[in-house]
């Protein structure tokens, strides 16, 4: 008797928890019909929010892909003193509420802040660009990448690493030969994700790079804008994100389940040591 | 063909590797494991920095620390077979062998014959299969010495017997220093000219599978070449036979000169059994027990009488009809009783 | 095991039941345009408030937000909610001028509305929406200076947010209340708009009709209307209220 009411209090629990997850995203697109929704989605701000946000994120995205991997390959394969706090670094932005994050920039990129008056030296001004928002999405996004990446780099078998050593191959050879190719799945998951917490930032964003349509102006931003303006209009963008998440995390899944058995497995959220 | 020289010393978590070794041909260096025998390997590759020392290939200097010389691994013609053998999994069999040098690679997938192996993934390939393209791999690199770890202990018991001969015969064949690491004396006696005895990062005896068991230097080289050790108390009688109380109580006869605190090796094959207490015959020492177990391996008989094993074949155990519980008596003669100092 | 469970459930219940009703019943709920931010509460210290750009909060009302009171910075959106039966009928409780503002250091080097025109300078404003936003572009109507509006590089969704940025030195120029400019004079420099581009900005207060405690927002808005809060209003910068025309 009571090995069947647990059951029902654990399957009622299971289904409040998806229909509290499902909810809001069904809700969204069944306020406004579709072809409205799709009418919405041509109007300006949403393609200029857009826009903004597809260049700034795909910017933001390849410049975490490209300093991120060699530090978290350096993180991940060599233990030095110190290494600790650096690993606790690059993990600080994930704990940070956005708006700390977008305050810290300030402080640090703005014109009043620790670097304003050297950048102001070069003739650049960061604030209200897009290289702000670039930078803001950077920030929160990239300690996402960088902690499954360790994570991938470290399940990487050290034998293969020596052996590719022994075989001839340089440290920077067997990297692109032998660590990269291993370590690929976790790579490209945390890539994921961070591009999925980039599109979707907007605490530090607005409050380092401001809100402009057209220039600074992304989706999450034009939302929280039209939320009051044009429900409707806020809901079709909200529906748009949903439907581009939905998109990465199925490419997601498909990609790591054509990847052939590997001596490697990567836990999306794995903790890097 | 030139001689690879290492010696040197490497501080290891529980006691200090000291190693010095010359490797012409085939040497095998067994030890238990957490000797530091893996630990030889990495530093004569260049995988561990030794504190002091010095490794040289034919005067090709690959560490000097005195001189700061120190080449990274693939900066040394070194072919490393991992115990596990190390494989890429993402690449196919032809791709692993190719990594070290393209040129060599179909020549030696021929060699070791699986080139019908070559497109497939490692991850697909049975042990004794992965090991033979562990060993093209290493050598299409055109190493100036093979390194083997542990190469038998990855496999099967009953791959291993094959493959053993297959990889003795292999390295009879190859003209290059070969230093291979295993916690198997018998695997070490098989394939290797000259055995090393390394027990905690010494090296207690460097020599032929034969002097290993004719003169163990220590009671470890002893007791692991298979021997039974005693331990007792010796004296040197008129006769020139020296007697040794047991610390069982028993006296047996040796003729190696000894004093003292001694360990007594008797090989078990040297050890004769009987039923019957008989005292005819020229073997001085005889001592009697109850039958604690009988083992046999193939068609020879391990059998276990008080503190001695012996070894007979299986018609004669069976003839006997030894069986644990019984009484036996096992004699072996002064001749074949070496006697090692104990400290 | 089976009390465990039980009291777990029960908890639970519990804790439904009680978030379903707000902890405070008692307490009156004002939605106000952040630029009453400092003087609402001294109007009334037992009240919550909360504060955010009027359109905003009108949003939440039409989307059932739980307030008693609505205090706008116009007269369009709380008469919009009335229309829609949301809310009573607004009446004018202050009135408010539109400054301009330039941080202390004044870095673009700017003294009049006019000089917004000068080349690379930084101006933030608010977003549309926003009561303030629609001002700010009334004025620039006005002097004939929309094309200032090229000029800007942010659009808050709080008039409060325009004040931050200039008064953190990242924008060279900001639009906001004369009210708002006063709480950080150390910060920010304000500039007269002319009065002849002033837009008539008329804050309207309203009481929300899903209210439960009408009698208590009633005596609020009076007590806004009244001339102890009129006189904390004045104080803070802002214009009383015109006489009520019938």
């Amino acid at each position: 008797m009571r090995r069947a009411l647990l059951a029902w209090l654990s399957f009622g629990a299971a289904t409040v928890a998806l229909a509290f997850l499902a909810l809001p995203v069904v809700a969204i697109f069944t306020r406004v019909p579709p072809g409205r929704l799709v009418r919405l989605l041509s109007s300006g701000v949403v393609t200029d929010a857009l826009v903004v946000s597809a260049k700034t994120t795909l910017v933001a995205e390849a410049l975490i892909l490209l300093f991120g991997t060699p530090l978290a390959y350096l993180l991940a394969t060599r233990r030095f003193p110190g290494r600790v706090v650096l690993v606790t670094l690059v993990e600080l932005p994930l704990v940070l509420p956005p708006a700390v994050a977008g305050i810290g920039l300030l402080a640090a990129f703005g014109r009043s802040g620790l670097l304003g008056s050297t950048l102001d030296a070069f003739g650049l001004e960061v604030t209200f660009t897009q290289t702000a928002v670039v930078l803001a999405i950077a920030l929160v996004a990239s300690p996402l990448f960088v902690r499954t990446a360790i994570a991938a780099f470290e399940a990487v078998d050290p034998d293969l690493v020596a052996a590719s050593r022994t075989l001839g191959a340089g440290p920077s050879r067997t990297f692109f030969r032998v660590a990269l190719p291993l370590a690929g799945g976790g790579l490209v998951a945390g890539a994921a994700l961070a591009f999925a917490r980039a599109l979707g930032e907007f605490g530090a964003t607005i409050m380092f790079a401001g809100s402009l349509r057209g220039v600074t102006q992304t989706l999450p931003l034009a939302i929280y804008q039209e939320f009051s303006v044009d429900f409707d209009s806020a809901l079709a963008m909200g529906a748009l994100l949903v439907v581009v998440s939905v998109a990465l995390l199925l490419s997601l899944k498909l990609i790591l389940s054509w990847q052939p058995s590997r001596r490697t497995s990567v836990s999306l959220f794995a903790r890097s040591s | 063909m030139a001689t690879l020289a290492a010696d040197f010393r490497l501080a290891l978590r529980s006691f200090e590797l000291s190693l010095a070794l010359d490797v012409e041909r085939t040497v095998a260096l067994v030890g238990p494991s957490g000797a530091g025998k893996s630990s030889v390997l990495r530093v004569i590759a260049g995988l561990a920095r030794p504190e002091a020392g010095r490794v040289d290939l034919g005067g090709e200097v690959w560490v000097d620390v005195e001189r700061r010389v120190f080449l990274s691994p693939e900066e040394r013609r070194v072919g490393l077979v991992f115990q596990e053998y190390a494989l890429f999994p993402h690449l196919s069999v032809r791709q692993n062998v190719a990594y070290g040098g393209k040129g060599r690679a179909d020549e030696l997938l021929e060699r070791f014959g699986i080139s019908h192996l070559a497109a497939t993934r490692p991850g697909e390939l049975s042990g004794g299969e992965r090991q033979r393209v562990a060993l093209a791999r290493a050598l299409a690199r055109e190493p100036g010495v093979l390194l083997l770890d542990e190469p038998l202990a990855a496999l099967d018991a009953h791959t291993k017997a094959a493959v053993r001969v297959e990889l003795e015969e292999f390295l009879r064949g190859l003209d290059l220093p070969t230093l291979i690491v295993t916690h198997d004396y018998e695997d070490a006696v098989a394939l290797a000219d000259t055995v090393g005895v390394l027990v905690e990062g010494n090296l207690r005896q460097l020599g032929s599978p034969a002097e290993l068991v004719a003169r163990p230097a220590d009671p470890f080289v002893a007791s692991f070449t298979g021997a039974n050790l005693l331990r007792g108390h010796a004296e040197r009688l008129e006769d020139g036979l020296t007697s040794v109380r047991l610390e069982s109580g028993e006296v047996v006869y040796s003729t190696d000169p000894a004093r003292g605190r001694v360990g007594v090796v008797v090989y078990p094959w040297d050890v004769v059994v009987g039923r019957a207490q008989v005292e005819d015959g020229s073997a001085l020492n005889l001592l009697g027990g109850e039958i604690a177990s009988v083992t046999q391996i193939g068609n020879r008989v391990r059998v276990r009488v008080g503190p001695l094993t012996a070894e007979v074949t299986a018609a004669s155990a069976e003839k006997l009809e030894l069986v644990r519980g019984g009484t036996a008596f096992v004699s072996f003669k002064a001749t074949g009783t070496r006697l090692v100092p104990l400290s | 095991m089976k009390r465990l469970l039980g009291a777990l459930v029960l908890a639970a219940a519990l804790a439904a039941g009680a978030s379903a009703h707000p902890a405070r019943s008692s307490e009156l709920t004002v939605f106000a345009a952040s630029s009453l931010t400092n003087a609402f509460p001294k109007i009334d210290r037992s009240a919550r408030f909360s504060f955010a750009g009027s359109n905003a909060l009108a949003a939440q009302i039409k989307l059932g937000a739980p307030a008693d009171v609505f205090a706008s910075a116009n007269m369009a959106l709380p008469a919009s909610l009335n229309r829609s039966r949301l809310c009573s009928k607004p009446v004018v409780f202050a009135r408010n001028a539109i400054v301009l503002i330039v941080p202390r250091s004044n870095p673009a080097k700017i003294s009049t509305v006019h000089d917004l025109r000068k080349r690379g300078v930084k101006l933030v404003i608010a977003a549309p929406g926003v009561p303030v936003g629609a001002y700010t572009v009334h004025v620039l109507k006005a002097l004939k200076l929309t094309s200032v509006l090229s000029h800007v590089v942010s659009r808050e969704n709080d008039v409060r947010e325009v004040l931050a940025k200039v008064a953190l030195n990242e924008a060279d120029a900001g639009f906001v209340y004369a009210t708002d400019a006063r709480t950080v004079p150390r910060k920010v420099r304000a500039l007269k708009v002319p009065a002849r581009a002033q837009p008539r900005i008329r804050y309207g207060i309203c009481v929300v009709a899903a209210s439960s405690q009408k009698p208590a927002a009633q005596a609020f808005v009076k007590r806004v209307l009244g001339r102890a809060g009129q006189r904390i209003l004045v104080s803070y910068g802002f214009l009383p209220r015109l006489a009520q025309r019938r």
